[in-house]
């Protein structure tokens, strides 16, 4: 073995392996022991050494020359700062027709005035969009229910296009709609402008029901699914679950249920700290249950794809993609520098721009911190602003006490506005933060997988990120 | 080499030189250091000039052909000229591509129908260099294959199947989905037994039937991960049924050559056969037949 020199890297003890992982996600399962002989220059496994300079943990020159290559892939895991903000949420309105338990974006009764977005703001925050340098933009129809206003979706789907027809970006339009209201006409716009639909699909109709404060919502769910999907296809219709604490006995169940819906991934999400779900009381236990409840599903999944099932759990197939691939995502929540502002922008119902969804949600509790501007501002004073400059010191988790030494970084993000909202403080505490826990948690469950099953399931999760 | 181009044949080569920049233990045509560079052009643009316009695929190769720098570059503009419709082989160690202007000039005069096979020998460099025979050389293939790869040029990689290298082929499936994402496809190939593959054999050879565990493994990485992958050289008979679709009709047709017993194999159509070049054939041939 010869002379070399140590590359950044940190590592993890799982199951009585060393789990080494570089700057640029790559990972190694090593001994262990690993670590401390690579820094005591006493390797004496001649394959496990070709393995760490291969994969860039050590270089056998005090200046590799394969920097460049390492420089071009790092670009590549952070390509999605490379074009600026892509997802554009318009939150139409705070009306809706459910009464959901955990409601997140405090929802007010279908009748209320003075909370729908007008003409005039549509066609500011149209114009700001196209701001973005981005080639691919997304603009994400959000409440509320914005399936309440459907000239207002209309309106602005319009604009676009016709501002489009002069920059010729990539648009795709998402509805993110409850499926109670889904007339004829809405669906014929969605089908001229390929607008896919997104909705929430809690599990089986005693957990939906029960979460979305109506006997027959559950009903209506699967029969707006269907009626989307005759009229625009199966692949446009896509379902996100929210894990209520009733929802967390029932893993099976929940997953039997996307299944049976002819759906063929789920995404396994857990409450979140904001409106009404806040009054959740114990986070600590409701998180040590998700976790629980996480595991349990991804089980599940992992055996109906053994079965010959192909159905994908979403959140995994996101940080396995981190992990396992040279690629990255578009996902906003797991991302350095975080996806606040540099992935997504929030024009609201209220005529100001948010630096995210939770950021507009925290707005309805009376903390303006992370709105930017109004929509009527110009486009450099919101996103070049004070307040974003501010964020920009602690977006990063290459950068943050409790984070820039985890081993685990790479597939995670940093996340100042849950940060504000739970601890109080934008930077975070990561000892005693729910998100890491989460998030440490799930990634660390995945890497315990790939050690103890590795043959068994990579097959399945090479097929998810096909 | 033939002295006429034939529009279907897969063997329709434009040999640039003798010489090479590598010395690789398996080489199957031993460089010479003789200055060539002339000789062969004269011949090649006479080859060219001559060549049906339908000619389908035309190799140019050596030795290293970029190391007649600017006559290479030349009888690529040649060749896209005359032949405007024809696919342009290029087989090269790669190396003088980390010089990013002749990646550069590739793409300027060869334009969209130009792929380049390149050798890999390992993931690691210092068994790369061991077996290319020359010290650096994986780093500047390395950053060969990043310029080619930026200029939107379409690489082949080559992975010929050695005993100091069938020990990492797993690896080796690994860090080309890593680090080498953007290849078009990648071969993994069986060894011709001559040149300096027969000198060095106690060195180098190895049974296919010896590395066949890795090989697959390997095979299963690259296509899991949607890469496309084949097989050259190993005779059906030396695979798994389950990877007979991966195996291809890899050697040049003027060098084909089946045995006797082949005579009564019903796949002898669809296999690659053996090496008319080489010395020695492999263990354990034998013809499928329908009871099989």
């Amino acid at each position: 073995m010869k002379n070399y020199t140590l590359l950044p890297f940190n590592f993890t003890r799982l199951l009585g392996k060393e789990v080494l992982v570089n700057e640029l996600g790559d990972m190694l399962i090593t001994p262990i022991g690993t670590a401390n002989k690579i820094v005591e220059h006493s390797i004496n496994n001649e394959e496990l050494y070709k393995s760490l300079v291969a994969n860039f943990f050590i270089s056998e020159e005090l200046l590799p020359s394969l920097l460049d290559i390492y420089a071009s892939r790092l670009r590549l895991k952070k390509s999605f700062l490379d074009d600026r903000t892509a997802l554009h949420i318009f939150v139409l309105t705070l009306r809706c027709n459910q009464n959901c338990i955990y409601c997140q974006a405090s929802s007010r009764e279908e009748g209320s005035k003075h909370c729908s977005m007008t003409y005039k703001m549509m066609e500011q925050s149209v114009h700001l969009m196209f701001r973005s340098h981005s080639p691919s933009l997304t603009m994400e129809f959000q409440g509320g229910e914005p399936s309440l206003e459907p000239t207002l979706i209309k309106y602005g789907i319009e604009l676009a296009e016709e501002i489009n027809q002069k920059e010729c970006r990539d648009i795709s339009y998402v509805l993110c709609t409850n499926c109670r209201n889904l007339t004829d006409d809405l669906l014929e716009l969605c089908k001229r402008y390929h607008v896919l639909i997104s909705t929430s699909l809690d599990g089986p109709s005693y957990i939906h029901n029960k979460n979305r404060g109506r006997e027959d919502s559950y009903e209506k769910t699967i029969a707006g699914i269907q009626k989307a999907r005759m009229i625009l296809g199966d692949e446009a219709v896509s379902a996100l679950m929210t894990t209520s604490e009733l929802a967390l006995d029932y893993p099976k169940e929940i997953v039997d249920e996307y299944v049976q819906d002819g759906f063929t991934d789920i995404f396994l999400r857990a409450l979140n700290p904001y409106g009404l779900a806040s009054e959740n009381e114990n986070w600590e236990y409701y998180n040590e249950r998700f976790v629980a409840f996480y595991k349990a599903a991804l089980d599940y999944i992992i055996y109906l794809n053994k079965q010959g099932t192909f159905f994908r759990e979403v959140y995994a197939s996101i940080i396995l993609r981190k992990m396992l691939t040279p690629y990255t995502t578009g996902f906003v929540d797991l991302q350095s520098p975080a996806g606040t502002v540099n992935s997504v922008l929030i024009y609201n119902y209220d005529g100001y721009v948010y630096a995210s969804d939770e950021s507009r949600m925290l707005a309805e509790n009376g903390d303006y911190t992370f709105r930017l501007g109004k929509i009527s501002d110009k486009y450099e004073d919101i996103v070049y602003g004070e307040k974003v400059r501010n964020m920009g010191k602690i977006w990063a988790n290459e950068a943050l006490a409790g984070c820039s030494d985890c081993p685990v970084k790479a597939y995670c993000g940093a996340d100042p506005v849950r940060h504000h909202s739970t601890q109080g403080d934008m930077y975070g505490f990561r000892p005693s933060s729910f998100v890491c826990k989460k998030n440490k948690a799930i990634i660390e469950y995945l890497i315990s997988l790939l050690i103890e099953r590795g043959d068994e399931v990579m097959p399945i999760f090479r097929s998810w990120l096909r | 080499m033939k002295e006429k181009f034939e529009i279907d044949s897969n063997s329709n080569v434009l040999f640039v030189t003798d010489q090479c920049n590598n010395r690789c233990i398996m080489c199957c045509q031993p460089p010479k250091r003789k200055d060539d560079f002339d000789y062969y052009y004269k011949k090649n643009v006479a080859l060219v000039k001559s060549a049906p316009k339908e000619t389908k695929t035309v190799c140019i190769t050596g030795g290293e052909p970029t190391l007649s720098g600017d006559r290479f570059i030349e009888l690529v503009r040649l060749v896209r000229n005359e032949l405007p419709d024809t696919e342009i082989q290029i087989l090269s160690n790669g190396r003088l591509f980390a010089n990013h202007t002749l990646a550069q000039l590739l793409k300027e005069v060869g334009g969209e129908k130009v792929f380049v096979g390149v050798p890999l020998h390992s993931d690691y460099a210092g068994d790369h260099d061991k077996i290319a025979g020359s010290k650096g050389a994986f780093n500047e293939t390395m950053l060969g294959l990043y310029n080619l790869a930026e200029e939107g040029v379409a690489v082949e990689l080559r992975v010929v199947i050695c005993k100091m290298n069938y020990q990492r082929m797993p690896q080796m499936a690994d860090y080309i989905f890593k680090n080498l994402y953007f290849v078009s496809w990648v071969a993994l190939m069986g060894m011709e037994d001559t040149g300096y593959a027969t000198k060095n054999a106690n060195h180098i050879w190895i049974e296919p039937v010896d590395y066949s565990n890795q090989l697959c493994k390997a095979v299963d990485l690259l296509d899991g991960w949607g890469i496309p992958v084949a097989i050259f050289n190993i005779p059906l008979c030396l695979l798994p049924q389950d990877y007979h679709h991966f195996a291809a009709q890899s050697i040049s047709d003027w060098k084909t050559r089946y045995l006797d017993i082949c005579d009564g194999c019903i796949l002898k159509d669809k296999c690659c056969g053996l090496f008319s070049t080489s010395k020695k054939t492999y263990q354990g041939l034998k013809p499928y037949t329908p009871s099989f």
